[in-house]
């Protein structure tokens, strides 16, 4: 036993700087740069979540460090805050801002010191400049915006669609993608108005875009917006179908309304994170509540998705950003909302989901899976 | 030199040093960065130091300005490929383009008004930037604006940019510094005060303000065009209102009308966030939290606060006593002597349904001192308003030395040799007696810094105004408060300043609103000499006052009003005993007349 005990002990301490030299972690440094306050902080925060629940699931060979930035919502702020973080040590990837001005604004500097920003920002021009460090995992407007049509065209039948949207960066972009993409159709909107994200009252804009008599509605508004309209239009009852934007498949979106209100209302989305579907998604839905007491969006798991691919690259070697970018720039990698690869911009979603309310719950159903729309999945 | 002169005279140069310092110890691109846009917020706010600071108007415009600089360096760099030495000037130039075409119908506007106007203006500007996609880039902006270079080279960020972005400040700075040193400086601190008070020494207000509004825009398009090429990119955010509520707070906080203060504004707001950046969500209660105690702590600004520790330490500047210089003789006239000084006709002024004035006629001649009395409501204060432009007549006719004045603006009847006091003084108490001399003779001299000699000597027009006011408040008593703030002076010592200020203006005709007012009967006594001996230079005085036991001592004539009307013109004695006269101020005739 005294013998047994020895031989272990050698055996331990033999094997120790062995042990120690194959299983020392790897530092990592992903700072989060994201607007947590300003009209953003909703999806900012969910991004936020998102890379953080990503670090504390990073793999055990990984030593990761972060520190969570306020960008708030100017350009200014961000690269303010990106130059912060690259000054305070080494730094292999940056969760950067959704919002595509910050973004722009960051991108310079990111290609000056080569360094990948993992985003969920949905504005098209970030990935149409160039700049091989920019990564983004959600699908753009060029993605979405055709689920979103040919959901409403191609499943609902309609062909006598009214267009309501923002008058900002979201907004003016997924018009442009919706146009295009109902020209394809050989259709155009019978009704089209930008709504300021001030404006509070919804009936003006309702009442004029059912005077257009249009047999559904596309809407593609942010957040409060959206859930404005949606209850308007449901105490107008204008007995239409609503194909609403991303926007709608937030549930703090969903919880500003009653269920019966969102009865027949779609939405276009990453993914429905809330709608569980697979066990790797419930294990994230499961870890998301426990950890921050929300339920999640497709930005949260898009965020998710994304800071994992960067671990995941780290851990199979990529040491500096510069190799990170690299190293996403030509993996594949099976997320929980759909897989990722880039198209050689740094688009790396290429799918996108439409999702429906049956009215009795704030829980949307997702009817609809669009794949590989870019095609660039396909090997 | 004492020691305290010595520290006194050693703190620009202490403030320079901390300012070379920083950059050089916070060296890292985050610092640089951000220290650079502390240099192009400070050049933004010295801007509004203009407008909002020395001309006393709320604009909300300067945001809009910075932002349509940023567009056009923006749109002519990004999508034209233009370079920054074309670039540059035309950033400057569309903000001030913009200006002179907002300022015709905004100008004229009263407070409120104004800045509401303004918040439409910039209001506009950004509808504009976000629905003109095909130039301004829509709601996403431009990116890809080109740094600062020329000729193929740009600009390499850090030092490089730092360094001439600071050059620029430092050369915003001298131009704000040398031309609010002059006596137009004054003359925009006095008409912030009180407008009252500039129009009455013959400044054009809304001339001044224009030219505020078009500094206030030259200097937004620099920092503007600045803010473009540091950050590469533009977007609807530089047009909005938040730009506007960080450069007024950076105004507020650091200090509204002096050099430094735009600058420690500025550090401060752009710094103070990134410092709290650590406290994620709670950053801005922070933040908040920190301007707060600023503004209980100083309310002027930090100018303010560092103004009063000095003043505390002893640290406040000394004052030499300028040589007093006689202002020169009154030119020959050229009308016949015949023709009165002053010829009032037929006047007549309502409000509403009150008859003001009703026909009201009287003379004055050249050395005449002639009292105007009336009970309360008389008419007195709106005839003298009539005379002096700031009020219109409805019908009736003003004429100095037989030229027809009704329809003048008040500056151009002060620039034809009237001058007056106000009922309520109108003083900057802030500013030294001299100074509050001084600036009358604005008019006069002229001012500018294109007059000086060399950079030291500020403004040449400005030393000889300051020994012109020493002679006048010597020749009124009071040259030994010359240095005095006007606000610490007693009452009898504000009119006689209010007097000297006047007399800057070297009027033929000085109308005085209740000069006795608030005085001992020492200090009656003494003014009524200073007065009398005022017309030995013949100087005509129209001299409203209840006070009638001081005009009998000084008047040669009086004139009664009463409900708008002259009841009583002639000697003052005669005026005194005139029934009418008595029965407007008693409703009965007392036995022996006025008291």
């Amino acid at each position: 036993m005294r013998y047994s005990w020895l031989t272990g002990l050698a055996a331990l301490l033999m094997l120790s700087p062995v042990h120690a030299q194959q299983s020392a972690p790897a530092h990592v440094g992903i700072p989060v740069l994201v607007p947590i306050t300003g009209f953003l902080s909703l999806e900012g925060t969910s991004q936020r979540n998102g890379a953080v629940l990503a670090i504390r699931n990073a793999p055990p060979n990984l030593r990761v460090q972060y520190d969570v930035v306020d960008t708030s919502v100017s350009p200014e702020g961000a690269v303010n805050a990106l130059e912060r973080a690259l000054d305070r040590g080494s730094v292999s990837a940056v969760v950067a801002s959704m919002l595509g001005t910050q973004m722009l604004a960051m991108l310079p500097i990111a290609l000056e010191r080569k360094v990948p920003l993992i985003t969920v920002s949905g504005t098209a021009q970030i990935t149409e400049m160039g700049n091989p460090y920019v990564f983004r995992f959600f699908p753009g407007d060029d993605v979405t915006k055709v689920a979103h049509v040919r959901y409403a065209v191609e499943e609902l039948g309609l062909r006598r669609l009214a267009l309501v949207y923002q008058t900002t960066a979201y907004g003016q972009s997924g018009r442009r993608h919706i146009v295009e993409n109902l020209a394809k159709h050989g259709l155009s909107p019978v009704f089209e108005e930008a709504l300021e994200v001030q404006v509070r009252d919804m009936l003006p804009v309702l009442s004029k875009a059912m005077a257009a008599n249009p047999d559904g509605i596309l809407i593609h508004l942010h957040s409060g917006p959206t859930a404005l309209f949606i209850r308007q239009a449901a105490a107008m009852g204008v007995g239409i179908p609503i194909i609403a934007g991303s926007a709608m498949h937030q549930p703090p979106t969903a919880a500003l309304l009653e269920p019966e209100e969102l009865r027949g209302v779609c939405a276009e989305a990453n993914a429905s994170p809330v709608s569980g579907g697979t066990p790797e998604m419930e294990r994230f839905l499961q870890q998301y509540r426990e950890m921050f007491s929300v339920e999640p969006d497709g930005f949260a798991l898009g965020q998710y998705d994304g800071t994992m691919m960067v671990l995941e690259a780290v851990s199979k070697g990529a040491r500096t950003a510069a190799e990170v970018a690299r190293a996403l720039a030509d993996m594949r990698y099976e997320g929980i909302a759909m897989t990722y690869k880039s198209d050689g911009r740094g688009n790396m979603a290429h799918s996108a989901v439409i999702m429906c309310f049956d009215g009795r719950t704030r829980v949307p159903k997702v009817v609809k899976r669009y794949d590989n729309i870019t095609g660039a999945l396909t090997p | 030199m004492s020691r305290r002169a010595l520290i006194s005279g050693l703190m620009p140069f202490a403030g320079l040093a901390c300012l070379v310092a920083w950059p050089l110890v916070f060296n890292s691109p985050y610092d640089l960065r951000v220290f650079t846009l502390v240099g192009i917020y400070s050049i933004l706010v010295l801007g509004y130091q203009f407008i909002f600071g020395h001309a006393g108007a709320l604009a909300l415009t300067q945001g809009a300005f910075f932002g349509i600089a940023a567009y056009v360096t923006g749109i002519l760099g990004a999508k034209f490929g233009w370079s920054f030495p074309v670039t540059f000037p035309l950033s400057i130039v569309a903000p001030v383009l913009v200006a002179v075409v907002v300022a015709i119908p905004v100008l004229r506007l009263e407070s409120h008004y104004f800045a509401l106007a303004t918040l439409g203006i910039a209001q506009v500007a950004l509808l504009i930037a976000i629905k003109w996609e095909s130039v301004t880039g829509g709601a996403n902006g431009l990116a890809g604006v080109p740094g600062i270079g020329a000729f193929g080279l740009v600009l390499p960020r850090g030092y490089p940019t730092l360094a001439f972005v600071w050059g620029i400040a430092g050369v915003c700075a001298l131009v704000a510094w040398w031309l609010m040193r002059s006596l137009r400086g004054r003359a925009f601190q006095l008409m912030r005060t009180s407008e009252l008070a500039a129009m009455s020494i013959g400044l054009d207000t809304a001339r001044l303000r224009f030219l505020a509004f078009l500094l206030s825009a030259a200097f937004a398009g620099i920092a503007g065009a600045l803010h473009a090429h540091t950050l590469r990119v533009v977007s609807p955010e530089v047009l909005e209102f938040h730009v506007m509520v960080t450069c007024l707070t950076m105004a507020v906080i650091g200090g509204r009308t002096r050099v430094v203060g735009a600058f420690l504004g500025a550090f401060l707001l752009v710094q103070l966030p990134e410092w709290f950046r650590f406290l994620e969500h709670y950053y801005l209660i922070a933040y908040g939290g920190a301007l707060l105690a600023m503004i209980i702590v100083a309310p002027d600004g930090l100018v303010g606060l560092l103004d009063r520790i000095g003043a505390r330490l002893g640290l406040r500047p000394r004052h030499t006593l300028p040589a007093p210089v006689p202002l020169p003789s009154a030119a020959p006239e050229d009308v016949t002597a015949e023709v009165p000084l002053l010829s009032v006709n037929g006047l007549t002024k309502r409000f509403g349904g009150v008859a003001a004035l009703e026909d009201v006629s009287f003379q004055v001649d050249r050395g005449e001192i002639v009292g105007l009395i009336g009970p309360n409501g008389s008419g007195k204060t709106t005839l003298v308003n009539i005379v002096t432009g700031l009020t219109p007549a409805d019908a009736g006719e003003v004429r100095l030395m037989g030229q027809d004045i009704t329809h003048d603006p008040a500056f151009r009847i002060v620039q034809r040799g009237v001058a007056r006091t106000f009922q309520l003084i109108e003083l900057v108490d802030d500013m030294t007696c001299l100074e509050n001399v001084a600036v009358a003779r604005l008019t006069k001299l002229g001012a500018g810094f294109g007059r000086s000699r060399s950079p030291t000597e500020v403004d040449a027009p400005f030393g000889l105004a300051k020994r012109q006011a020493a002679h006048l408040l010597e020749r009124l008593g009071m040259l030994e408060a010359a240095f005095e703030p006007a606000g610490n002076l007693a009452q009898g010592l504000r009119r006689r300043l209010e007097i000297a200020r006047a007399l800057a203006l070297e009027p033929r005709l000085l109308l005085l609103d209740e000069p006795a007012a608030g005085l001992n009967e020492i200090e009656q006594q003494d003014l009524a000499i200073r007065l009398k001996g005022l017309r030995t230079s013949g100087l005509a005085l129209v001299v409203i006052e209840h006070n009638v036991p001081f005009l009998m001592a000084i008047a040669d004539r009086l004139v009664c009003l009463n409900a708008g009307r002259v009841i009583a013109v002639g000697k003052p004695s005669d005026v005194r005993a005139d029934p009418n006269v008595v029965a407007a101020y008693f409703g009965a005739q007392p036995a022996d007349g006025l008291p």
